[in-house]
């Protein structure tokens, strides 16, 4: 049923014509939304000289589908993925945010249960730290992180590189400095707070008896959180694995100070930096096609994932 | 016996994820205080000067006032728009108009690009060239000259309907979830009385709202003081004085200047205005809020 403005027993036209007027708004907006990502993805199919002749028509391809109308298409997207590394970019984002997932997801999940699940001393003060975190932006922590990052540095290599010489692997230099590893190590801290904070009133909210009848049945604490709490914990981590991943998958500032060589960048500093080098700037064909790389994989995932995406909006927000 | 086992348990699971956020956030957070203390240029020794960094960003003529500004004009002046548009949207749905599944799914699809493919896909869109949307949609309309809407002086407001563009879906989704949690009775019983949809939105469905509403508020307003990406894509990475916010500015001042005690006391500035801005918001949650 209806929950408001559902009975119209007279003609009262005022309030159809308001139906009708906000009707009319909603599929303007519609059109404002969907249109411009409708117009990425079919003008990465035009060369630029199409581009510039007809800006927003259709590119052969759909109008008259042939090879010889596909090639600006395939041109476009080589030229993106092979001339412009980007190609190289996506496999680095998926190495570099794949990694980060399993790690945040593995850690989160094991703070989570424990803060959820036992009573311990300093149990609340630890909740409370990782609390904090969702109040430290990226800012605070950007500039100490780049010099500690020197200092840790130096401080393995001089931990690491004995034990190396002794292995017979030569001088071993560690550097966090523009690295996946390092940029790994980041996001994974980073992404902690809010995922301990979210998977921690999860657990909460499991059964507490299925804990205690695995032990009957002679499982230890790790058997019981492997096997019986991660399966049962699978929607809540789900959905916080699909926000870190459209969070670090989309994530700049960091890799901007971070990465510096161009083979380790990801989709983000890649496409920033032929957005802002002017000798890319009227390749239109480049960019669209390498607009589109970027765009595609979080498209992809939004609508293959969606009603688990807008469930977990809906949870965090009304538990927090 | 069992009690040592369970105790090491707990400490082989929470140990290495603290030990790393403790690592790598919150000891960075904390050498941001005393980092701001000092003049350094990042490579040789620091030196301590006190709050003298402070005096210098808050003084007069300073770039870093501006800088808020600018900040507060691009959490604000965006933020009224997707603020109505989202709570707009989320009630229409939520009235189970014709098409309202499609509207929910296809709103939010902005949400999902990064800051620098939305940053890129506007700077196409605003482009002087013919390739820019608008102002092809301009020369239809007989406009003949181009407007360079991403020029310096007139950024700021070019980045508003791109602001709203893609930040209105998930306000949306999350209103319409707490609107969705009203139960239905107080819909009927105000029927009965004969209230309009207007005064039904006003007097039910708004103060019913109010937590998620300020919720939505403070991820608005932290999301603006943190605003970095469009600015920095758009002006080509050296945003001028009329368009920096206190990350660009904070960026350009450590990473271009080597002016390191300057640019952390920015970002010291910066985390405590999110905790004022998340501290009052709470508290107006608290003081508001409806029990039912």
């Amino acid at each position: 049923m209806a929950p408001a403005g559902g009975t119209r027993t007279r003609a009262d036209w005022p309030a159809r014509l308001a139906g009708g007027a906000r009707w009319l708004f909603l599929t303007a907006y519609l059109a404002v939304v969907v249109f411009p990502m409708c117009w990425v993805f079919y003008t990465s199919a035009k060369t630029t000289q199409q581009i510039y002749k007809s800006p927003f028509g259709l590119p052969k391809v759909i109008t008259a589908p042939s090879r010889a109308n596909a090639e600006p298409l395939v041109r476009n997207y080589r030229k993106a993925w092979t001339g412009s590394h980007f190609g190289q970019y996506f496999v680095n984002s998926l190495i570099v945010v794949s990694v980060s997932l399993v790690g945040v997801v593995l850690l989160g999940s094991m703070a989570a249960y424990v803060l959820a699940r036992f009573e311990f001393r300093g149990r609340n003060a630890a909740y409370f730290l990782f609390l904090c975190g969702l109040l430290i932006p990226m800012q605070l922590v950007l500039i100490p992180l780049f010099f500690q990052f020197s200092d840790m540095g130096e401080g393995l290599t001089r931990l690491l590189a004995p034990a190396a010489r002794a292995m017979g692997l030569g001088n071993l230099t560690v550097s966090l400095h523009d690295s996946h590893a390092g940029l790994i190590l980041i996001y994974i801290a980073f992404s902690l707070a809010f995922t301990v904070f979210t998977l921690t009133s999860f657990f909460r909210t499991l059964p507490g008896e299925l804990r205690e009848a695995a032990m009957i049945d002679g499982a230890g604490e790790y058997r019981i959180f492997f096997s019986v709490m991660m399966p049962l914990g699978k929607p809540g981590i789900v959905t916080i694995a699909i926000f870190n991943f459209l969070g670090l998958w989309n994530e700049y500032l960091f890799g901007l100070v971070f990465l510096s060589s161009d083979r380790l960048k990801t989709l983000p500093l890649g496409l920033a930096s032929i957005s802002m080098q002017a000798q890319y700037k009227s390749d239109f064909g480049l960019l669209f096609a390498a607009l589109v790389i970027s765009m595609a994989p979080t498209i992809l995932v939004y609508i293959i994932l969606q009603e688990k995406l807008t469930r977990g909006i809906t949870v965090g927000a009304l538990k927090g | 016996m069992k009690n040592r086992g369970q105790n090491l348990f707990i400490a082989t699971f929470l140990g290495p994820p603290l030990l790393l956020y403790a690592v790598f956030v919150l000891m960075p957070a904390v050498n941001a205080f005393r980092y701001s203390l000092t003049r350094w240029d990042g490579l040789g020794p620091a030196s301590w000067v006190g709050l003298a960094n402070f005096r210098a960003i808050l003084a007069s003529g300073s770039e870093f006032l501006p800088a808020i500004g600018h900040n507060l004009f691009l959490t604000f002046v965006p933020g009224v728009g997707i603020l109505s548009l989202a709570l707009f949207f989320a009630y229409s749905i939520h009235q189970r108009i014709r098409g309202g599944r499609l509207y929910r799914v296809a709103f939010f699809f902005p949400n999902v690009i990064s800051g620098v493919a939305v940053a890129l896909l506007w700077v196409l869109i605003y482009s002087t060239s013919d390739v820019g949307l608008l102002n092809g949609l301009l020369k239809l309309m007989g406009h003949t000259q181009p407007i360079p809407f991403t020029e310096s002086g007139r950024l700021l407001w070019a980045i508003v309907p791109m602001s709203i563009w893609s930040g209105t879906g998930f306000f949306m989704v999350l209103f319409l979830a707490a609107m969705e949690n009203i139960p239905e009775t107080y819909y009927e019983a105000a029927k009965l009385d004969g209230a309009s949809s207007a005064v039904q939105f006003r007097s039910i469905t708004l103060p019913l709202m109010w937590d998620v509403l300020t919720t939505g508020i403070v991820f608005l307003v932290v999301g603006g003081l943190k605003f970095f990406d469009a600015v920095y894509v758009m002006e080509n990475g050296r945003p001028s004085g009329s368009t920096h916010t206190m990350s660009t500015l904070m960026y350009s001042k450590v990473f271009q200047e080597y002016n390191v005690g300057y640019g952390t006391a920015i970002s010291v500035m910066l985390f405590l205005l999110v905790l004022a801005a998340t501290a009052a918001s709470l508290r107006l949650m608290r003081r508001e809020r409806l029990e039912y």
